[in-house]
């Protein structure tokens, strides 16, 4: 019954929205009944999903989607989300989330109707071609043809809070860039002077990327403490993907701060809006297809796949035709210096956009030479190590002084204390470097990361007087963003440069000394929880006889699927985690894996420094 | 410095470090890449010891043997060959008997392979045999899974 009113109140969400695109040449409609129109389409999609919840909700078995992944006795949360944690529901999501934006837009535009009115139809058109995809090859309200009584329960790896929210977040950046698509399109197809849709890019594109970095970092914390592999990011295909989008549309949002100096080149703003949302349909068509050898591996289907790769050539190859016809043609003078902001911009842009193409030509690079040679190859982390980050590396550093650039000159106000800080902070850890273990990836990410968060700290203080304001906020807002990266690379080098790796094997009472610290198997723990069986292993961790912590890595058993998980132990402190991981047992002696990650909290914070910069950009003054 | 040459100096800049990436690319992908194969494959190709690979497949049923404490030894499947796999180290939590797997390791002469990772896939789906015939009796088993 509930699956029956979700399908209709799709189709007729579909049919609604295919009604606002009838050209003005046949039917006139008045802008009243066409925000009607658009708003109840929302509207009625969100009834679809609402109700596809409902069904998980109450283990509604004659739905095949809910007998294929959800279980009576899961708890609540994870009924809910296990909505979404298939590929139908999360196809769903996606439309839904597309006309939501939609929405959203028409009721913050403050556009002039007719633009207002070609963006939403675009947004249409892109949410109609999304609708016909679930109906045609993923319908999540099909109806099961076997009668059951219970489930097939959600793969226990899923069951886990990061991931229940990290598709949703992943996918509100995702889908937030068609509508930066849209009104791109919208800008060619309507040649005006208003300069509004600029902001409004730019408002939308900001919003996009900090969902789609909460999204991806969501994703990475989760494979941190779930896959027990001790690391954070592994270079896989599904992982790149999704980088390619996020670096995009951070050339996007840099290239539209032009906006402030009247230097905006709209031709290449068009382009990267188009570019954005063409990647991330790329990337969901790479990953849903299975053509490419993950290791977090989604169902696949081929003709799902082919359908995908139908709607990314048409709204890709909609979007560049209209490029290529419609080109704007205003042209204005950009002012180039060695070096000011705008060239900086510039060399921001091209360092981006090369990045993306790295990553691009290492993700598909194996599907190419398999088609050409037919040897099937994988290309991993070494690859990915050794080409981006060189690539980026001039950015870093240019990204340190790049908002303090001017628009008109090349000069830099006090650059001499620039300089002199510089210096002083090459020889600080030149001579860290020395006192510790020395290791020149280690050296140089610690110079830049540090080099940034001290020269922005620099610039705020210098430029800008302090004040507990919101405009003050907004005022240093570049910088903020900045030393969030500047956070998040330091992070990032000691924990992957500094990692170290423990082996044991250990019984009841065992110790063992780790760094000066005294980790004691203590006691094994077998505990019934709602839906599975847990086994934790004790430690204490005790430093000069004090315990500072206990760490319980752990398994659990989940017998509706009869899959047992492992649960990473993990001891977070400021400087270092402590990360363990426990392997099997026999003759009561257990193998554990013992990594000590540096600094990993300062890539949580770094990204946490990045978003709270997105939402202090976004809101008014 | 006039504006020309502050021009000339940003697109020579530019076209350094495109040069640069260029660089970067062609020479990482062809040091920094892993062949994989199916254990088929494998076979008939003669492959050098020193390589590292990545082989696809099955764990084949009934092969599965521990060692002692994180010694493992078993066998990986594409329903035609069969490789023997020597592994120490932790086992993936989905690795079991018929899961579809990716090693990562060496070959050695007597054809054996020296995994230094295992990879389980997964998957969002899992179903049991019984209710999979079923399904597929009436035709609502159209996936490929595995």
């Amino acid at each position: 019954m509930i699956s029956l009113i979700g399908f209709s109140a799709l189709c007729l969400s579909t049919i609604f929205s295919c009604i606002v695109l009838i050209p003005k040449s046949i039917l006139q409609i008045e802008i009243k009944y066409f925000l009607f129109f658009i708003r109840s389409s929302t509207f009625l999609v969100c009834i679809s999903f609402l109700s596809l919840i409902f069904a998980y909700v109450t283990s509604d078995f004659s739905n095949f989607n809910v007998f294929q992944n959800s279980h009576s006795e899961k708890p609540l949360i994870y009924k809910i989300t296990g909505a979404w944690g298939n590929h139908e529901g999360s196809i769903l999501l996606w439309v839904c989330m597309i006309s939501i934006y939609g929405f959203i837009y028409s009721l913050l535009s403050k556009s002039l109707d007719s633009f207002k009115i070609l963006v939403l139809k675009i947004q249409s058109g892109l949410f109609i071609i999304f609708c016909f995809f679930i109906i045609f090859t993923s319908n999540p309200f099909l109806v099961n043809s076997v009668m059951v009584e219970e489930g097939l329960g959600l793969n226990p790896i899923l069951q886990d809070p990061a991931l229940a929210i990290h598709p949703p977040m992943l996918y509100l950046g995702y889908v937030g860039f068609s509508l930066v698509f849209s009104l791109a399109i919208a800008s060619l197809l309507e040649t005006t002077n208003d300069r509004m849709w600029l902001l409004e890019t730019q408002k939308w594109s900001i919003i996009s990327w900090g969902f789609l970095t909460a999204g991806i970092a969501l994703g990475s914390y989760w494979a941190y403490y779930e896959l027990g592999w001790g690391g954070w990011w592994f270079w896989d295909p599904v992982e790149n993907i999704s980088l390619m989008p996020w670096i995009a549309g951070l050339a996007l949002v840099h290239s539209l701060l032009m906006i402030k100096g009247e230097q905006a080149i709209q031709r290449w703003i068009v382009f990267l809006s188009i570019l954005c949302f063409s990647l991330s349909i790329l990337g969901t068509f790479l990953v849903r297809s299975g053509i490419l050898t993950s290791v977090h591996s989604f169902a696949a289907d081929a003709s799902r796949g082919l359908f995908i790769l139908l709607i990314f050539f048409v709204t890709t190859g909609f979007g560049f035709l209209v490029f290529l016809i419609k080109s704007p043609t205003k042209k204005n003078d950009l002012h180039l210096l060695l070096i000011n902001k705008t060239s900086a911009l510039i060399i921001n842009n091209i360092l981006m956009m090369i990045a993306v193409l790295t990553i691009l030509i290492g993700t598909i690079y194996p599907i190419i030479i398999e088609v050409l040679t037919n040897t099937r190859i994988s290309v991993g982390g070494p690859y990915f190590n050794s080409t981006v980050l060189p690539i980026l590396l001039p950015g870093f550093l240019l990204m340190s002084i790049a908002p303090v650039l001017s628009w008109q000159t090349n000069k830099i106000k006090k650059f001499r204390v620039y300089v002199i800080c510089f210096l002083i902070l090459s020889l600080v850890i030149t001579i860290q470097s020395y006192l510790t273990i020395f290791n020149p990836w280690g050296f140089v990410g610690l110079l830049l990361g540090s080099w940034i968060i001290v020269g922005s700290l620099i610039s705020v203080i210098l430029r800008y007087k302090f004040s507990l304001t919101s405009k003050y906020l907004k005022s240093i807002n570049s910088f903020t963003a900045h030393i969030g990266v500047g956070v998040m690379i330091i992070g990032v080098t000691y924990s992957s440069v500094y990692q170290k790796e423990f082996n044991f094997n250990m019984k009841i009472g065992d110790e063992v000394n780790i760094e000066n610290q005294l980790l004691k198997f203590d006691e094994i723990k077998i505990v019934d929880q709602e839906n599975y069986q847990s086994l934790r292993v004790v430690f204490s961790l005790t430093n000069n006889n004090e315990i500072i912590s206990y760490i319980d890595p752990g398994k659990n058993y989940y017998p509706v699927s009869k899959m047992i998980t492992t649960e990473a132990g993990i001891y977070h402190a400021w400087l270092k985690d402590i990360y363990i991981t426990l392997g099997s047992e026999t003759d009561n002696q257990w193998f554990i894996k013992v990594y000590i990650n540096p600094l990993v909290s300062f890539i949580w914070i770094g990204v946490f420094i990045m978003i709270f910069a997105s939402i202090v950009a976004v809101i008014k003054k | 410095m006039s504006l020309r040459f502050q021009r000339l100096i940003l697109i020579l800049l530019t076209l350094i470090i495109l040069g640069a990436a260029i660089l970067l690319i062609m020479f990482n992908t062809k040091q920094n890449i892993v062949f994989f194969y199916t254990p088929s494959e494998l076979l008939e190709n003669n492959i050098d010891s020193n390589i590292k690979l990545r082989i696809g497949g099955y764990v084949k049923k009934l092969s599965f043997v521990e060692k002692s404490l994180n010694k493992y030894e078993f066998k990986i499947t594409d329903n035609s060959n069969d490789l023997l796999i020597f592994y120490e180290g932790m086992l993936p939590d989905l690795f079991r008997e018929e899961q579809g797997i990716v090693i990562e390791g060496f070959i050695d002469r007597n054809k054996n392979i020296v995994a230094s990772k295992v990879y389980a896939k997964h998957d969002e789906n899992y179903m049991p045999a019984s209710i999979k015939k079923e399904l597929e009796k009436n035709n609502q088993w159209k996936k490929d899974y595995k």
